[in-house]
């Protein structure tokens, strides 16, 4: 695939309103191989969240372990290491073993809902999602700043 | 906005109420005032009932107990009880005003709420569009514009299975440039104006399966076939097959979305290809 035309640095996420300090937010590692759905997560969440971003497994892992961000949201269906290998890497290293990991997927047989509990996830949302709905999960789990 | 005219309505209830409670509370005191007043008095006249004879009036320098000397044994007792009965009287109208008032409050809170959903479900809508929008134009040449469209279909519309097609240049034929979750069977070439998806190209005008009919189209399972429009000029068709297991039908959002890809992709895989043969021109 052809790399991708020189964008602006930084997301380019819709003008939401004044984001929360940078210094009080927690930080989010978003990682999946669809440009498309960074895009989606990093506009919902940057207002309450400092997110970060990953295209594949391998890099998820690696910047989880560099990060140490307090939530990972995880495709499943990635090209170099697909999500459960790398929940499993994560739950593997010391420094990563604790982060709560939804699956965030297109796939929704029950085989793979347990696989990926089974892998070490702790959640699970299906695509494409809803944005409240996933919102809601991620704040039940890292309630934002009082004022974001 | 919404928000802050909702907590400015409650902030003033609030304070309207805790007023109202206040004055409760002084009547209330008084009424106790009162109501000890008149057990003195009663254990003051048993006493001399059981000892006989009439008991002495109150001494002048003794405690009042908001009874006047010169009244001792000759204010009515009904004066202060029409007293405490106005008291209560209004101390039960303004309870009765306090609880209508927050009825109210907790009306508009739902409605509030209710609110508040309806908006954060529009915000997201908006984001998906921006998104797909910024990937649209965001690619880096024409492959990347079809790996987007892919992106859009299967992640945010919800189906893995679609095909891309372009118009030949003699504008007969539907030739297939991308595809995603389909056998070879489902990617030939198709004859304008033949089937649903050469009737797309030709009319310009979108499918969308109704619930349950995908069995009639042609070919079948075909859940859309959105055209890919340059302006008002056809130049290819995106088919969308089936939906994944957990999504039922396509909602709003997804019509949405597909009319975005109508509009604008065909003007993006353009851009970008144009933007790819030409590397070394400014973005």
């Amino acid at each position: 695939m052809a790399e991708r035309a020189e964008a602006p640095k930084g997301p380019a996420a819709p003008p939401q309103g004044d984001p929360a300090p940078a210094a009080g937010r927690r930080k989010i590692l978003a990682v999946d191989d669809s440009e498309t759905v960074l895009l989606v997560e990093r506009s919902l969440l940057s207002r309450s969240y400092l997110v970060v971003t990953a295209k594949n497994g391998e890099e998820g892992v690696a910047k989880a372990i560099a990060e140490r961000p307090d939530l990972i949201l995880m495709d499943v269906m990635m090209p170099r290491m697909n999500g459960f290998d790398a929940v499993r890497r994560l739950r593997s290293e010391p420094a990563t073993r604790n982060i709560p990991v939804i699956m965030v997927t297109t796939r929704s047989e029950a085989q793979n809902v347990q696989t990926g509990y089974e892998s070490g996830c702790t959640d699970y949302v299906t695509k494409p999602f809803d944005g409240p709905a996933l919102l809601a999960k991620v704040k039940s789990r890292l309630p934002p700043p009082r004022d974001a | 906005m919404i928000e802050t005219d909702g907590l400015a309505t409650a902030e003033k209830v609030l304070s309207s109420a805790q007023q109202h409670g206040q004055g409760l509370r002084a009547v209330n005191e008084k009424l106790a005032d009162l109501v000890s007043a008149l057990r003195d008095q009663k254990e003051r006249l048993a006493r001399y009932a059981q000892a006989g004879g009439t008991p002495p009036p109150l001494a002048p320098d003794a405690p009042r107990d908001g009874i006047a000397p010169s009244e001792v044994g000759e204010r009515p007792a009904p004066a202060e009880m029409s007293f405490a009965r106005a008291a209560l009287e209004q101390g039960r109208r303004e309870h009765d005003t306090i609880r209508e008032r927050l009825a109210e409050i907790q009306k508009d809170n739902e409605r509030l709420c209710e609110e508040y959903a309806a908006i954060q479900q529009q915000n997201s809508d908006l984001v998906t569009l921006f998104a797909a929008m910024e990937r649209l134009y965001g690619a880096a040449g024409r492959d990347d514009a079809l790996a987007a469209i892919q992106e859009i279909v299967v992640n945010l519309v919800g189906s893995e299975e679609l095909a891309i097609f372009e118009l030949s240049k003699d504008g007969r034929r539907l030739l297939p440039a991308h595809a995603f979750g389909l056998g070879p069977a489902e990617l030939r070439d198709v004859a304008v104006g033949c089937g649903t998806i050469g009737r797309v190209a030709a009319d310009g005008v979108p499918f969308v399966a109704a619930d349950g009919a995908r069995a009639a189209t042609d070919p079948p399972r075909l859940t859309a076939c959105i055209p890919l429009k340059l302006g008002e000029r056809v130049t290819g068709a995106l088919a969308v097959y089936g939906l994944l297991d957990h999504k039922h039908a396509l909602r709003g959002l997804d019509r949405e979305l597909l009319a975005l890809i109508e509009k604008h992709a065909a003007a993006a895989m353009r851009t970008s290809a144009l933007r790819e043969a030409a590397p070394d021109r400014p973005a």
